[in-house]
């Protein structure tokens, strides 16, 4: 069996994961309105972590995460041979070095740490955080290493903003993912850890179980979600069929709702297909902003927290169905014992990933 | 076994396919060598200007070696070819030029933007392809053999039968594109560390 635990998420609304879950069962928002924050020096929405300004953003919110996660393992693993980091991020430390956007990052960690193997970056756009939670427990299963520490993590910048800016594709108010008067995402900021491994003893508290999931690309366009769904539905297809779990025994899908038109129709298509579309559902966005490589780790955590608290929580922004497939969004908060999340997600690059976090 | 059964090697004035230049950059062109090399070979798709340096270079060496290999994609179901590429700089020089289109272009540019992300190229290749396979970018310090042969192994057990694995690092003063083809066969070039080393190297005067 494949565990994952000892969760972190460094983010606008708390830099534990019970700080943010506190949070997220209030139905707090780290979203806030940043006065010229655009590139016509226009205010825009954007989840920002208080504080974090000046050089190093990146590196210094991989090492908070990382030295959290360590309070909550058995620490003396951090520095075996047997253990990998795995860093998942799109833009990095852009702003620090634009040529080399990782490799201090990975040298300092190293340092910083004493690991024995340098981390390994994974950069696939906005899947990039589930597809290596996966990764992490591929390389278990198969025994090429005993522990993977995955860090995801992605700081604002002028450079992202403005690219959505050009877009067309940044919010005009906080995201609303799969309402009906949804026109955008809302960037965000933050960091998420975990801790997959085959060991359950090198957790300090109970960890869950990771089932791997496969991930596929739309073959469609490099920046248009497909209007079929086809790889995210691939992907949930071969999830699910990897583990001989039946639709009948997801209990809750934390999606990936970015709150443009198209993706989340996209997402409402393929849960159809996927005979899905009754799930209970939520899309986190509305609570971090689209955090791109931190985000599949930072929901990943949610997800786990969602499981321990037995509580499902409500899809911040959304009202009214705008999906042509309705499907069963939270609009409140609701106790749950839940036994199993698929998460999904899905980006530019035509790609598509899923995961299901189990109860044990 | 696995083996390698095709690889493409992409250098700043030459393009080799098994090991075989097959074109060499024409330094009075003003055509810049990708452009070159795509009506040298005769290739056909439109899309390939919209590109930028990384997706041109990873769409030039798989349809190379697409052609050195016939009936290789028609060998598998269309998610069965997995493809996992890495480079150093991950897309630094297109990460630039969309700067310089803010900072001094006077706008940002939309259609830069969207090549400011190094799985882009995989997603080109998958598009072109219909392709719905395993993708995978990672960003390492160089080249490094072991790296594929790992994700190799996990790809097998996800039940992809093909993997285009791919080295491109193109920035702004060199051009490092390596990219090679493991399918499983009963004898040929291994893949292995040693092998792949050595094939990433093909053609280059030893120093």
């Amino acid at each position: 069996m494949i565990y994952i635990g000892a969760e972190v998420i460094v983010s606008p609304l708390g830099d534990t994961a019970e700080d943010n879950w506190q949070a997220l069962r209030e139905n707090r928002s780290g979203i806030a309105l940043i006065p010229d924050a655009g590139f016509n020096q226009e205010a825009i929405h954007l989840s920002r972590i208080t504080g974090l300004n000046g050089p190093l953003r990146f590196q210094r919110l991989i090492t908070q995460a990382m030295a959290t996660l360590k309070e909550r393992i058995d620490a003396s693993i951090l520095v075996s041979d047997r253990t990998i980091v795995l860093i998942s991020s799109t833009k990095g430390a852009l702003d620090d070095n634009l040529h080399d956007q990782f490799s201090e990052t990975c040298v300092s960690a190293k340092e910083q740490f004493k690991l024995a193997n340098l981390p390994l970056v994974i950069s696939n756009a906005c899947i990039s955080g589930v597809l290596t939670v996966n990764v992490a427990g591929n390389m278990v299963e198969a025994g090429q290493y005993d522990h993977v520490i995955v860090v995801g993590c992605d700081v604002a910048s002028d450079f992202v903003l403005y690219g959505f800016q050009s877009l067309f594709a940044v919010s005009d108010k906080p995201c609303a993912p799969f309402d009906a008067a949804r026109n955008g995402i809302t960037l965000g900021e933050g960091c998420g850890a975990v801790l997959v491994s085959a060991t359950r003893s090198v957790f300090k508290n109970a960890p869950l179980e990771l089932l791997t999931g496969a991930s596929a690309n739309d073959a469609n366009h490099i920046s248009g979600p497909s209007r079929t769904g086809e790889g995210l539905v691939r992907s949930v297809t071969r999830t699910m069929r990897k583990h001989g779990a039946d639709a009948g025994e997801i209990d809750f899908i934390c999606a990936h709702g970015t709150g443009t038109v198209f993706n989340d129709e996209m997402e409402a298509i393929a849960f159809d297909r996927l005979a899905l579309s009754d799930k209970p559902l939520n899309s986190l966005k509305g609570y971090f902003g689209h955090t791109l490589g931190a985000a599949g780790v930072i929901e990943t955590a949610v997800c786990m927290q969602m499981i321990r608290n037995g509580m499902m929580i409500r899809s911040m922004g959304y009202r009214d169905a705008g999906t042509s497939i309705p499907l069963n969004i939270m609009v409140e908060n609701e106790p749950k014992k839940l036994r199993t999340i698929l998460k999904t997600a899905s980006g530019f690059g035509g790609g598509n990933a899923s995961l299901m976090i189990r109860d044990l | 076994m696995k083996v390698i059964t095709a690889y493409c090697n992409l250098r700043a004035d030459e393009c080799l396919v098994n090991g075989e230049v097959i074109a060499r950059r024409d330094s009075s062109s003003e055509d810049s060598w990708f452009k070159q090399l795509y009506r040298q070979q005769e290739l056909v798709y439109p899309k390939f200007y919209k590109m930028d340096a990384l997706s041109q270079a990873g769409y030039l060496a798989s349809e190379l070696i697409k052609r050195a290999n016939p009936g290789f994609p028609e060998a598998y179901a269309d998610d069965e070819i997995a493809m996992v590429f890495a480079n150093a700089s991950s897309s630094a020089v297109t990460d630039r030029r969309f700067i310089q289109s803010y900072e001094h272009g006077g706008s940002p540019s939309p259609s830069l933007f969207v090549y400011t992300l190094p799985n882009i190229v995989l997603g080109e290749i998958a598009i072109l392809n219909k392709w719905y396979g395993e993708n995978l970018f990672a960003v390492l310090p160089k080249f490094t053999p072991g790296f594929y042969l790992d994700y190799n192994q996990i790809l097998l057990a996800s039940g992809s039968r093909a993997l285009l694995g791919g080295w491109l690092e193109v920035t702004a003063d060199s051009t490092d594109v390596f990219l090679f083809l493991v399918e499983e066969q009963e004898s040929g070039m291994e893949f292995s560390s040693e092998n792949l080393l050595h094939l990433s190297q093909a053609g280059s005067v030893a120093a």
